[in-house]
């Protein structure tokens, strides 16, 4: 295979108190290929959002930080840029959109302010020239109106609308990753369906690779080229999409999507897995899922197990199966 | 927003009706009246001559008939003669409200002036050295009444050092009542009412900063690659201010009451020393008038702060 | 079939729209726009729909916590459209709500039992027999006596949602309208969740309004699904009929929108265009003519109306005339 075009080497995020270490990124690896989409797919709390975010090495401080690992893009390591190369990689050669378009577009400013200002930013331009540059990109992702819709504020728009500002916003400097942090699970799923198609669309036109964070297993089934699936802060799972469907392997991806009610199929009692997540402070020394795991045996909770490959390409972290 | 300020304005109408009500009613109920005040107890027949002046003034009328009498000069621009100054009304408050604007306008500037970009170091770098220690600083003197300030200003900058007046609101001698001359007058005042109240808005502007900056925006922001500086200045400072300018709108209130007291230590000529002095000497016609423009003065300055809201807030809209 | 246990008839919700120096009522957000429909005993009525359909103002309506207005609701034979005070409290513990944000709607200073004893003690029952009660329905939804004790923020999402779900059983419901129960949950979680739901209304003899906007969802734990759209029920139908043969093009779209965890022989996606109208503003005729890939010029003039095209299958569309 081609040198990937990012490649996380055993990243580890920690939150760090007085009294609490939390380990919410806990040694991982995944890597990227150029115009890939790859779907970090998980539960609130595994560590999916804090993995994108230390991408971009903008994890909250003071508390978060990138106690470990390498980041390497496009033969650069990102963990050893200096704040300022970094702010050049930002919106540029890697962009980011997250899951509240309402939130996350700044509510004083017009559109067209906070798209031009990453031309700005990045580009020799014009404020005149970014703005025409907004309007085309604008146009480009499906804004009606674009050339009003500049001049006018977030809270004027619906919200599919935004999160296309938002992927305008991204796409403007045709970065070559693009991660988005889901991106459609604040919006209708008619919406979702447009907003979709346009990230493919970008794809297409761009030759960008996505990573694209989500808990919602029919947008991997839709977009994903390579799946990973994250548990406690760790990868259990991570394969092309068509095996992890056909072949879903680690016990947790199988519950997983045993637990999701279908659309087409009647199922009588839905699969539940028991329990709740471990805590984050004090995770258990052997197997993250054992305590809900259907066929844990007791040597799971003394070793953990290893990330291991089961079949050409796809790997398991779990030492029975 | 026309139709709001129309419909804003309109509102206020019955509210100042019910405030001169209110100030008609307490006025009357306290003891005494003007007369009582300045007459020499030693006059022959003073009863006599005291009903002769109260039935000149028409005190010994029915209170509505009173109140009814002073409404319909009052709306006509007849604001009657002072009792105790000999003078119309009007010509006695004239210079007291420029004086009293001077020095609040001076005081909320300085008060901001301070105040915001203090709250903004803090918040540059929360629980930091700085943070904490001027936290401590603020603490204290946020603790401590602004009039005791006053009275150290007083000692310090007047009597010691002489750099400044110890009272009054203009000079005498060449250059007396430029507008120098009263901004020099109305420096140490303006200041002690600042100093306190730009703890509190350190503090306002500490915590709004620190709210903003944690918000999603402000994330997408460096997630495009700007630097803090410009974060901070385009993303974090315009949204933080928004709940700054609301406070300021609610602030008008307090902000007289404050003034009323600095004047009073000052002997500085206006307003709030125009109001306690009809008070005392039960001035009947300039403690209306008084009460009248202070209470109007309140309403206008927080509908200026709501419009003012709506212009730095793109989602606020009247209609 | 059973009787039936509520009978909406068609209900109305307009909120005004005021404007000018006089606050003059210069139009309506039409909420909700003539939806009748029926509960069964025993049945569970999914409602789906999109933000802004009037799906959640519509169950609010049926709680009586917001004023129709105009239409009846006829609970259990009584209309309870019109009763106030004494009267309303009488009829209210024969009906109860379920939230979407469990944290939200449980006051977090109010310890576990204070929370769901509170209806009983409101209605008369004694302190300990109170507590006994709260002890049983604890253990009936899955946490522990002891938990009585502790307060909301010491509980996860899940268990939140099972003592909100305790507080709505507390006194012996008929009926419960669940609004977005389990759309703010993990997967894992939601699954665990719905099971209990499927669990209790077996055990309790309850009939559920279950308002979502996930489909899966709502498949999984209904009998019958209504479809709204724009403050209009459009489809209305047993949900082995509304799913396997969606006659409405809304909800074909809608249905084929949704993605499904699965990679092999997934539906052809009909991607609408275009947002939802503005409810202050509806089209003339059918609500869903300016995006309907089917449209026609009847469409756009006359409303159609909802009517039986097959057994126990409604729909409102002129394509069935």
């Amino acid at each position: 295979m081609a040198e990937p075009l990012l490649a996380i080497k055993n990243l580890k995020t920690y939150f760090i108190s007085k009294d609490a270490e939390v380990r919410a990124v806990d040694g991982i690896d995944i890597e990227v290929q150029p115009r890939q989409v790859v779907c970090i797919v998980g539960e609130s709390g595994c560590g999916k959002s804090m993995t994108s975010l230390s991408i971009m090495r903008l994890v909250p401080k003071p508390k978060g930080k990138i106690v470990d690992g390498e980041i390497w893009f496009n033969g650069r390591d990102l963990l050893k840029l200096s704040e300022d190369e970094m702010t050049d990689v930002r919106g540029n050669e890697i962009s980011m959109i997250f899951q509240e378009p309402m939130t996350a577009l700044n509510p004083v400013l017009t559109i067209g302010e906070q798209i031009t200002e990453v031309l700005l930013r990045h580009r020799k331009m014009t404020k005149r020239q970014a703005l025409a540059k907004a309007i085309e990109m604008l146009q480009f992702v499906g804004v009606p109106r674009a050339s009003e819709i500049v001049h006018e504020y977030p809270h004027q728009l619906s919200g599919g609308m935004r999160q296309r500002v938002m992927i305008a916003m991204a796409m403007v400097c045709e970065p070559k990753l693009l991660i988005a942090d889901e991106p459609t699970t604040a919006l209708d799923v008619t919406i979702q369906a447009q907003v979709l198609e346009l990230m493919k669309k970008m794809r297409e036109d761009f030759n960008t690779s996505i990573i694209l964070i989500t808990h919602d297993l029919g947008v991997v089934a839709d977009m994903a080229d390579h799946v990973v699936v994250m548990y406690a802060g760790q990868v259990v799972e991570s394969t092309d999409a068509d095996s992890l469907f056909a072949e879903p392997t680690h016990p947790y991806t199988k519950g997983l999507l045993a637990s999701i009610p279908s659309l087409e199929e009647e199922k009588d009692v839905l699969y539940s897995i028991p329990g709740t997540v471990p805590d984050a402070a004090a995770f258990p020394k052997g197997c993250r899922f054992a305590d809900r795991c259907p066929i844990a045996q007791p040597s799971c909770r003394e070793k953990m197990p290893e990330l291991r490959e089961v079949k050409p390409g796809h790997l398991v972290r779990c030492d029975l199966v | 927003m026309g139709t709001y300020v129309v419909r804003r304005v309109l509102g206020m109408i019955p509210m100042m009706f019910l405030i001169t009500v209110f100030v008609f009613l307490i006025m009357h109920a306290a003891p005494g009246n003007a007369f009582d005040a300045i007459m020499n107890p030693a006059i022959k027949d003073i009863e006599q001559l005291k009903q002769q002046l109260e039935h000149n003034a028409g005190l010994d009328k029915p209170l509505w008939w009173q109140y009814v009498h002073w409404l319909g000069l009052f709306v006509t621009g007849n604001w009657g003669f002072s009792f105790n100054h000999h003078v119309p009304v009007t010509q006695l408050i004239g210079p007291a409200i420029r004086n009293t604007l001077i020095l609040g306008i001076l005081a909320e500037v300085l008060t901001i002036a301070v105040g915001v970009p203090f709250g903004i170091v803090q918040a540059r770098n929360p629980y930091g050295k700085f943070d904490y220690t001027s936290n401590v600083v603020l603490f204290c003197l946020y603790s401590v009444p602004f009039f005791v300030f006053a009275i150290f200003m007083i000692y310090f900058f007047a009597i010691d050092l002489q750099w400044f007046p110890a009272q009054g609101s203009t000079g005498t001698g060449p250059g007396a009542g430029s507008i120098g001359d009263h901004l020099y007058h109305a420096l140490l005042p303006a200041l002690s009412l600042a100093l306190v109240n730009s703890t509190v808005y350190s503090r306002y502007t500490r915590g709004s900063m620190l709210d903003v900056s944690r918000k999603d925006y402000v994330r997408t922001a460096r997630a495009k690659g700007l630097d803090e500086g410009r974060v901070f200045t385009k993303h974090v400072f315009r949204n933080g201010m928004i709940p700054i300018v609301t406070q300021f709108g609610l602030d008008f209130g307090s902000l007289v009451g404050g003034l009323i007291i600095t004047e009073g230590i000052f002997q500085y000529q206006g307003m709030g020393q125009l109001v306690i002095d009809a008070v005392n000497g039960r001035d009947y016609n300039v403690i209306m008038a008084t009460t009248v423009l202070i209470a109007f003065g309140v309403l206008i300055g927080n509908l200026l702060a709501d419009i003012l809201y709506a212009v730095v807030d793109p989602r606020i809209r009247y209609d | 079939m059973s009787e039936n246990l509520l009978e909406v008839r068609n209900l109305k919700k307009y909120f005004p729209i005021t404007a000018g120096l006089l606050r003059r009522t210069v139009g309506h957000v039409k909420a909700v726009d003539d939806v009748s429909f029926t509960v069964r005993t025993g049945e569970t009525l999914g409602i789906v729909g999109e933000s802004g359909c009037g799906k959640s103002t519509t169950g609010r309506m049926i709680m009586r916590v917001l004023e129709p207005t105009s239409g009846e609701i006829v609970f259990d034979g009584q209309d309870i459209t019109k009763l106030r005070g004494k009267e309303l409290r009488a009829v209210r513990p024969k009906f109860q709500m379920v939230f979407q944000d469990p944290y939200a709607s449980l006051n977090p200073k109010m310890g576990i039992e204070e929370i769901i004893a509170e209806p009983l003690i409101v209605n008369g029952v004694n302190r300990k027999q109170a507590t006994e009660r709260v002890i049983h329905l604890l253990e009936r939804v899955g946490l522990r006596a002891d938990d009585r004790n502790r307060y909301p923020h010491e509980f996860s999402g899940g268990q939140r949602q099972r003592i909100g779900i305790a507080r709505a059983l507390a006194l012996n419901p008929k009926l419960i309208v669940a609004d977005e129960a389990v759309s703010a949950l993990d997967v894992s979680i939601q699954s665990q969740i719905l099971n209990l739901m499927m669990d209790l209304k077996k055990e309790f003899n309850l009939s559920y309004i279950f308002i979502s906007h996930n489909l899966a969802v709502v498949r999984h734990i209904s009998d019958r699904v209504g479809v709204m759209y724009l403050g209009h029920m459009v489809e209305l139908a047993d949900k082995r009929s509304l799913y396997a043969d969606p006659r409405h093009p809304y909800t074909e779209a809608l249905l084929s929108a949704a993605p499904e965890p699965k990679r092999q022989g997934r539906r052809e996606r009909i991607i609408l265009q275009g947002d939802v109208p503005s409810p202050a503003n509806p089209p003339k005729g059918c609500p869903f003519h300016t995006r309907c890939p089917k449209v026609m010029d009847i469409c756009k003039v006359e409303r159609p109306a909802l009517k039986q095209v097959a057994p126990n299958h409604l729909v409102a569309c002129h394509l069935y005339n």
